[in-house]
């Protein structure tokens, strides 16, 4: 059943990442997320930061994903296909202490836009801490 | 998986020799504790962590020297400490929550316990899987474990007697605190309340784990075990009775069901009442927007009958709470101190809300509430005749709202103190208090409930006190019949280790860059032992005697939310790294790593 969910959201999820991508012929990872000032974002990424903290990730792995007890999400964004993160995110890695959080409503439905939020913070485009609504 | 060594039968032996006074069914909490042995986690049902031993005094302690050490082989936060009973030494680890008996005679290990856990109660413990260590009765010793299970072991050769489950991590919750024995039961607790749990108490048979009772922090009257007429709180300057549904109707709907208080700290028990004494946690979620009302009964100090569970008082210090400061810290109970002329049998309690509270045992009485850190800000006072703080609107999170980030407030969510547990010297009757210097940010957002997944709600950055000595921490000295502080002394971190106070005029505890620190108890600024343990200490400092020679052990291994808290140091993201980074400069000095350190005279 959380399989069936999961693929529900993400095709939902995939829709609306769609919708926000630019016309120009930009590769895969820049249409991920839009910013503006290093803190005003498209609304997916938006939802995907405020899944971030809703979920309380910070806990684990620092409140501008530096590592904590988890891992740097600024290293690991490098690393991760989106797959990848998916799968770790959805699935967890019990043994190391990530939960799965395929159980979660929000992070099912804004999973893109957690790794869109992520990968910004990554590849230095979005600032650390709060972020705002494009205007 | 239990190992069963061949040194069980030796062990056997060796107890055999043990001369009387030893043993441990002297340690009792109608009796008191056996000094030569360190029995319970506090060292007695009071919560006291004194000790009548004096051979280590405020002249030879500087001699101090390490006798051995061991290593747990496991990393991650050790808090506890370990239990001495006669020619044996007990400890124990974070989780996988193993515990080794070692003989004293030559630190061989008896027996080791490590329990098969599924590793998906790691993160449902996010971010530290602490454990605050084993208790000790009758030939057993009693593990809590992480996953909620609860097991007696032999003493002599670590088999389980019994198990019991809990609780439900797949709800959330799962254990970290010490189990408690007063009288014939084992008191435990429930952790969780950053998942939405609803916290409780329950007393097991301590040779069957059968449940006798259970009682809940939050709901309705006969669940909570709370008497309408009979149970009392402290009201309008007098005792009165909490009367009918005094939680439920301090919350919106079923939001009591996820409401948290939960259960996790250091209980303690008075014989002669026959009363247990502990707090209940924050109220879920750290949202108070999300949750109107008073929040009845989490941030309580519960005074339970240890038969029947029933509530005999109750007090609420912190009303719908807004900064996540938890009502779980140790009760201590103190005879004869002098409040406003008069010698009162009390219970001190320091709360993470920067309050040092002071009531009657018996009677549930509001006596004292003071700041013990003089920078907490949140409230002006606590008004002694509704028993309710004075919140400033300023530092208000509720006031302020969701999506505001409200600064500056004092103390930090991990309080003014956290688990850490304080001393009582009962020659001078002052308290010996670690504690942490530390301020926030915060800014709560609504969150949504779902079983099992973190239900927290709000986003904090903390930094050390403003305007003060730059640390995080200070060691401080309390007459809790005043409700002053008689002195402080500086510390760079918080200090998270439980301190100990002796007959030989010490005070001792850890720091978490990794020192064992002894200070001279009349006046706590003049050090006169400091030694570099392994890792960074958030353990607590034990002693005991054997073969006639005293001992101060303590475990080491950096963690906890101290580690965490302390990572989160980093203001946000215009300051970053130029902020004063608490947790980098941590790292400095200490690593992972958990060890017991051994001290003796030479």
């Amino acid at each position: 059943m959380a399989n069936l969910r999961k693929a529900a959201w993400l095709f939902g999820a995939a829709i609306v990442l769609g919708a926000f991508a630019p016309g120009a012929a930009f590769g895969e990872d820049q249409k991920l997320y839009q910013v503006q000032e290093g803190n005003k974002v498209d609304n997916a990424t938006l939802e995907g930061w405020r899944t971030w903290r809703a979920l309380a990730c910070e806990r684990c792995h620092g409140n501008q994903q530096q590592g904590l007890v988890g891992p740097s999400l600024i290293e690991a964004l490098k690393r991760l296909s989106r797959d990848e993160f998916k799968t770790a995110v959805l699935k967890g890695r019990p043994e190391k202490g990530m939960p799965n959080f395929d159980g979660s409503k929000m992070v099912t439905e804004n999973i893109d836009g957690l790794y869109a939020y992520l990968k910004g913070r990554a590849d230095g485009a979005i600032k650390p801490g709060h972020v705002y609504p494009m205007k | 998986m239990t190992i069963n060594r061949k040194y069980a039968c030796g062990a056997l032996l060796g107890l055999a020799f043990v001369p009387a006074p030893a043993l441990a069914a002297d340690d009792s909490a109608e009796q008191g504790p056996n000094p030569k042995n360190w029995a319970m986690q506090a060292g007695n049902a009071q919560n006291h962590r004194y000790s009548s031993l004096k051979q280590i005094n405020t002249t030879n302690v500087k001699n101090l020297r390490v006798s051995w050490m061991f290593s747990t082989g496991v990393l991650r936060g050790h808090e506890g400490g370990p239990l001495v009973i006669g020619d044996t030494l007990y400890v124990h680890s974070p989780f996988p929550n193993k515990v080794f008996a070692i003989r004293l005679a030559d630190q061989s290990i008896i027996w080791k316990y490590e329990p098969k856990q599924d590793p998906s109660v790691i993160p449902v413990m996010c971010c530290d899987t602490v454990n605050r260590g084993l208790a000790y009765a009758d030939g057993k010793i009693y593990l809590q474990q992480a996953d909620t299970t609860l097991v007696a072991l032999d003493a002599k050769t670590g088999k389980v007697l019994w198990s019991v489950k809990n609780g439900d991590p797949k709800k959330g919750e799962t254990n970290t605190n010490a189990p408690h024995i007063f009288k014939n039961k084992v008191i435990t607790g429930i952790s969780g309340g950053e998942f939405g749990v609803r916290g409780y108490v329950t007393a097991y048979d301590k040779d069957t784990g059968r449940q006798l009772w259970r009682a809940y922090s939050t709901g309705p009257d006969q669940e909570m075990l709370l008497d309408p007429q009979k149970t009392m709180t402290w009201t309008d300057g007098k005792m009165a009775p909490v009367g009918k549904d005094s939680s439920l109707s301090t919350w919106q709907g079923d939001q009591w069901k996820i409401g948290g208080g939960t259960t996790w700290g250091w209980y303690s028990y008075d014989p002669k009442l026959n009363l247990i004494y502990y707090g209940s946690g924050n109220p879920s979620t750290w949202n108070p927007a999300q949750r109107p009302g008073d929040n009845r009964w989490s941030m309580t100090i519960f005074a339970r009958d240890v038969d029947t569970g029933q509530a005999k008082w109750v007090y609420q210090m912190t009303p719908h709470d807004e900064w996540d400061f938890d009502g779980v810290n140790e009760m201590i109970l103190a005879d004869g101190v002098n409040v406003k002329g008069k010698p009162r049998n009390v219970v001190v309690h320091f709360d993470r809300n920067g309050f040092g509270y002071t009531l009657d045992r018996a009677t549930g009485e509001l006596l004292v509430a003071e700041k013990y850190d003089p920078t907490v800000n949140w409230a002006t006072h606590v008004d002694m005749k509704s028993g309710r703080p004075q919140v400033v609107a300023k530092y208000s999170t509720q006031a302020n709202g969701a999506d505001v980030d409200t600064k500056g407030v004092c103390p930090a969510a991990l309080g003014s103190k956290d688990q850490q547990p304080a001393a009582y010297n009962p020659a001078n009757k002052l308290f010996y208090v670690p504690t942490n210097h530390v301020c926030m940010n915060y800014e709560p957002f609504k969150v949504e409930y779902t079983a099992g997944q973190p239900y927290v709600g709000a986003t904090l950055s903390m930094f050390p006190a403003p305007g003060s000595h730059g640390g995080m921490g200070n060691f401080i000295v309390w007459d809790a019949g005043s409700g002053k502080i008689v002195k402080s002394k500086a510390e760079k971190f918080s200090v998270w280790s439980g301190a100990l106070v002796t007959a030989g005029g010490i005070a001792c505890y850890g720091t978490l860059e990794g020192y064992v620190k002894c200070v001279d108890a009349n006046d706590i600024s003049k050090e006169l032992f400091k030694f570099k343990t392994p890792s960074g200490i958030i353990g607590n400092v034990n002693t005991w005697e054997y073969n006639g020679k005293q001992y101060i052990g303590v475990l080491s291994g950096i963690g906890g939310w101290a580690g965490i808290g302390l990572a989160a140091g980093l203001e946000k993201d215009t300051d970053g790294l130029g902020a004063v980074g608490g947790y980098k400069e941590l790292s400095k000095y200490t690593e992972l790593g958990g060890v017991l350190t051994v001290f003796s005279l030479p």
